[in-house]
């Protein structure tokens, strides 16, 4: 179980993994990265901050949209910020608009008469990274993509691990004829191909961001069932699992609070590593057109707007920069928790 | 153990070589003819019936040519397809697929269309008359005309025509009824002269367009129930200008000019079909092939997709003058493109809802931004069928006033906090259903737009075959979608009541109006151009009246980039020119060797020359 006071020998884990310094970092930026993304709206967002008119403050960013009749514009549908930036600021009203520093959200195209999207990043413009093919901005659609290829691995991650942990310790542990049943069952699951199934649902229904979720688990908690299986053959003939026993405990404490426990090194070694292969499985997913539905921000989908579209080198080098930052960070983070983990440096075995 | 290794080491030597013995899949056309087609024993013969009087017998050979006298013969053309064809059938399974429709071109018709005066001309046959009945035509057959294996083409040929596509081996279904329904009957009176029967009847106008068959070489054809499988890869003898020459499956088709063909004599063939060789490569990607093109080794490539004509354009061989542009005007029918709304769902019921819906989307900006501005924009159903085509109907623009009145009125008046139009707490949402991953951009355009009229449109990209039977099984809401262009505006397919309600039927709108129908079925009865041509716009007024179909755009023109030593006349194509370079087709264009050598020479000098791009809108509707 977790301890509060933590133990010694997790000090020692934690110790040793701040001392990988590329890793240590790595964990640092992606952590600050994350929970940034969280609060994205502040950042990247067409709508403004705050708006001060006539005496009265609005907060745009969360909530119900303002039309634009009520900012003094004479339109139904959602204000536009940046135009009502410009126009206090021709009118040199007391108004103000206080806009993020990346005044787009994900989704409006922004067209200027006499150049056809993409056009190239520019600063006048404030497309600091220039616009897609329909003229998106493409520092938002990173960020949201980001954001959704992050949360959609971390998700994924959970649910595996949950199934994969389950049922590989079953195995372990009882042994046995379920043990042979679901070994054959994971062997014939793992050889059906993922990828056609994926375009067999993709091309019947519109895939979301929970189907896909719920396709994808189906087809990749298997991986981690082989290591707790092993794991849990080893551990269950060990001297405390066999006390527990006799104190009367059942499968489900010992395996919760015994055995996992015990094998938690080897969940939190792959972490990292399950993290990356979930960005990567779903930009490929978005990259074929099998992936989350039009216009979800994705970077499998920028990925292959920059391929068709190597005129623009700004699409292409940006989504392909940032997608190997963050593998690469993510991979320098798994690294270093293997490194604190390696039982070859703290293990002790009586 | 050893004896294992050496069976894998001879299995994986065995492997090897094969796959390096590049002649095993090229086909020599003549000798795989000889051995492997199934022999016909009994020709079909068929009984002679009594010519009728009085029969009126017309021709035409008044109308100016349109090829080019300086044309000159010779050369190979090059251009590619991406993916190889399933057979070289042109009936049966697959037989839709890749070369179609150069070997279709190969396979004349009776007669033919002057491309500019729209006037029939002669093709296999030299003459022809109209029987009294507005159901039969009446041919003279060309005694010239030839199979490519050298047998002459006679009346026989025509009635087993009908026969052959009759056949239950060829499965063929649409032939089969076409050949049932549509055609009814052929006779033959002697060797060169026959008649066509078709199920109704037609104005004078039509009826060669619909009746002018084509002849089926009767001694190749052996129909059992092993056809499609025999037939698969065998060449057919043709009445065109080129055959099948070599195939490696897989990599190339080559076309050769027969060059004592017996066409070569007919006035409206002149100086047309001048290169000796068509080499069509298989290459599977379009970014590929563009760079094959680049580098000379495909002599045309399309680029009518506007970032091909601006983005991917700026390439070197095009500022150097070695590669020329050409955006040429046509008058061809145009495809029925746009949204069709489904009157049997709830939303869409109401007529108010889908006006304001027409009034959200704004198609025009779409066009100006996205498609920079090339494509036309669409206000009617049938577009280029001449006087069939109705110009005074005039499309819902973008207008948020209005949409909010039509809105309003249907009691969609309302916004919630996210702006949506909202009705006893329901979201104005509609699923538009697409297909092709490429008009994705317009359509994330198109829903940004909608936004602004409180309209919440969810994109449903769904791939062809499942959006296609979604759409026909009526259960889509909205959808994005194009009906190919036909001879003569079709409306009973698509708009009468016959066909809504059910499943597996063209009226994807499920429109249900008395009044159309009885326009429709007066349009299908009548047999005279005026009266057909005015119903037909009253229909076009019609459905505009009823607001099931919200037209977008039409693309009334072709685009290619091409190497410059191809040469086009004067005048670059014809009102009907479907490409400017289709060497099957209306082929007009010729290859100059001499030019060929002077760029290649050029371009290793690093020469240039000046860059030509030419806009023809002689064309062009003007609205």
């Amino acid at each position: 179980m977790l301890n509060l006071n933590i133990s010694p020998l997790t000090l020692k884990t934690l110790k040793r993994f701040r001392s990988v310094k590329r890793g240590y970092w790595s964990a640092i930026i992606i952590f600050t990265l994350i929970i940034l993304s969280l609060v994205a709206e502040v950042f990247v967002n067409s709508r403004a901050l705050v708006v001060s008119y006539e005496g009265e403050l609005y907060f745009p960013t969360y909530g119900a949209i303002i039309p634009g009749e009520k900012l003094g514009l004479g339109y139904q549908y959602e204000t536009n910020y940046r135009d009502l930036k410009e126009m206090f600021k021709k009118e040199d009203s007391q108004n103000w608009v206080l806009l993020p520093p990346f005044p787009y959200n994900a989704f409006e195209t922004d067209l200027v008469k006499g150049f056809y999207p993409p056009t190239a990043p520019s600063f006048t413009s404030r497309h600091y990274l220039g616009t897609d093919t329909v003229g998106r901005d493409i520092v938002a659609r990173l960020v949201y993509g980001f954001r959704i290829a992050i949360f959609f691995s971390l998700f994924l991650l959970v649910c595996n691990y949950i199934v994969g942990t389950t049922i590989g310790c079953l195995m372990g542990y009882w042994g046995g004829i379920f043990d042979l049943l679901f070994q054959r069952l994971i062997e014939i699951w793992s050889n059906i191909p993922f990828l056609y199934v994926i375009m067999i649902i993709a091309s019947i229904i519109v895939p979301n961001f929970w189907s896909l979720l719920i396709v994808m688990l189906m087809f990749s908690w298997m991986g981690m069932t082989w290591y707790m299986r092993t794991a849990t053959y080893k551990e269950k003939e060990r001297e405390y699992v066999m006390a527990s026993r006799a104190l009367g405990a059942g499968t489900a404490r010992i395996i919760f609070h015994h055995i996992i426990p015990n094998t938690v090194s080897i969940i939190i070694t792959f972490i990292p590593f399950s993290v990356a292969g979930g960005i990567t499985a779903l930009t490929s997913l978005d990259f074929l057109g099998f992936g989350l539905p039009p216009p979800t921000p994705s970077w499998g989908e920028l990925l292959r707007q920059g391929i068709e579209n190597l005129q623009s080198p700004w699409i292409v080098s940006s989504i392909v920069t940032s997608m190997v930052l963050v593998l690469t960070m993510v991979t320098f983070i798994g690294e270093a928790i293997r490194e604190a983990y390696d039982p070859k440096r703290h293990t002790i075995y009586e | 153990m050893n004896k294992i290794i050496f069976q894998l080491l001879y299995v994986f030597l065995f492997i090897t070589l094969a796959g390096c013995n590049s002649q095993e899949g090229t086909v020599n056309v003549e000798e795989n003819i000889q051995e492997s087609t199934p022999v016909v024993e009994t020709l079909s013969e068929y009984p002679v019936s009594e010519l009728p009087e009085g029969l009126v017998w017309l021709t035409n050979d008044e109308d100016p040519i349109f090829s080019d006298p300086n044309a000159r013969p010779g050369g190979t053309y090059r251009e590619f397809l991406d993916s190889f064809p399933l057979t070289l059938r042109t009936a049966g399974p697959d037989a839709n697929t890749g070369v179609y429709s150069y070997l279709l071109a190969n396979q004349l018709s009776l007669i033919d269309i002057h491309p500019n005066t729209k006037n029939y001309i002669p093709s296999l046959a030299t003459h022809w008359a109209y029987g009294d009945d507005n159901k039969t035509v009446y041919f003279k057959l060309d005694p010239k005309a030839r199979w490519s294996d050298g047998k002459l083409i006679t009346a026989d040929d025509y009635m087993f025509s009908l026969d052959f596509n009759r056949s239950e081996y060829i499965v063929a279904p649409y032939r089969n009824n076409y050949y049932t329904n549509e055609i009814t009957s052929a006779n033959k009176y002697d060797e060169y002269t026959i008649s066509v029967t078709g199920g109704t009847a037609k104005p004078k106008d039509d009826l060669l367009l619909y009746y002018a068959i084509g002849p089926t070489p009767r001694h190749f054809h052996k129909l059992d129930e092993n056809w499609v499988r025999d037939y698969t890869w065998l060449i057919e003898p043709n009445s065109g200008p080129y055959q099948v020459s070599k195939v490696e499956k897989g990599k190339y088709i080559e076309f050769s000019r027969d060059r004592s063909w017996w066409g070569d004599e007919l006035k409206y063939n002149k100086h047309r079909y001048n290169v000796d060789t068509i080499r069509i490569s298989v290459i599977r990607d379009l970014e590929t092939a563009y760079r094959h093109f680049l580098r000379a080794e495909l002599d045309t490539f399309p680029i009518t997709s506007p970032n091909y004509w601006y983005d991917k354009t700026e390439d070197d061989v095009f500022k150097n003058g070695y590669v020329q542009k050409i955006w040429f005007y046509n008058e061809l029918p145009q495809p029925k493109v746009g949204i069709f709304l489904n009157l049997d769902n709830e939303l869409f019921s109401d007529p108010d809802v889908r006006n304001g819906f027409a009034h959200s989307i704004n198609i025009q900006q779409m066009i100006d931004s996205v498609l920079r501005g090339d494509y036309e924009r669409a206000h009617s159903y049938h577009i280029g069928y001449g006087d069939y085509s109705n110009l005074n109907v005039r499309a819902r623009e973008f207008d948020l006033e209005l949409a909010d009145q039509y809105f309003s009125k249907a009691g969609w008046g309302e916004r919630g906090p996210d702006g949506f139009r909202i009705k006893d707490g329901k979201k104005f949402s509609v699923v538009l259903a697409y297909s092709t991953q490429l008009h994705t951009d317009r359509l994330v355009f198109l829903r940004e737009e909608a936004k602004k009229a409180g309209v919440d449109l969810q994109l449903n990209l769904l791939d062809g075959a499942t959006s296609y039977k979604n759409m026909i099984e009526k259960k889509h809401q909205a959808a994005w979608m194009g009906w190919g262009a036909s001879l003569r505006p079709e409306y009973w397919q698509h708009f009468h009541s016959d066909n809504a309600h059910v499943p597996q039927t063209n009226n994807i709108t499920n429109t249900d109006d008395p009044e159309i129908d009885s326009l429709i079925e007066k349009y299908n009865d009548s047999d005279d151009v005026a009266e057909r041509s005015e119903l037909s716009r009253k229909i076009q007024q019609k459905i505009h009246d009823i607001g099931a179909f919200i037209p977008t755009y039409y693309v009334p023109y072709i685009r290619q980039a091409y190497w410059r030593w191809l040469k086009l006349p004067e005048w670059y194509g014809t009102s009907l020119s479907d490409l400017v370079f289709d060497p099957t087709g209306l082929s007009i264009f010729w290859i100059d060797e001499e030019e060929k050598l002077r760029t290649l020479e050029a371009m290793e000098n690093n020469e240039s020359f000046e860059p030509v791009t030419i806009i023809d809108e002689t064309y062009k509707v003007k609205l």
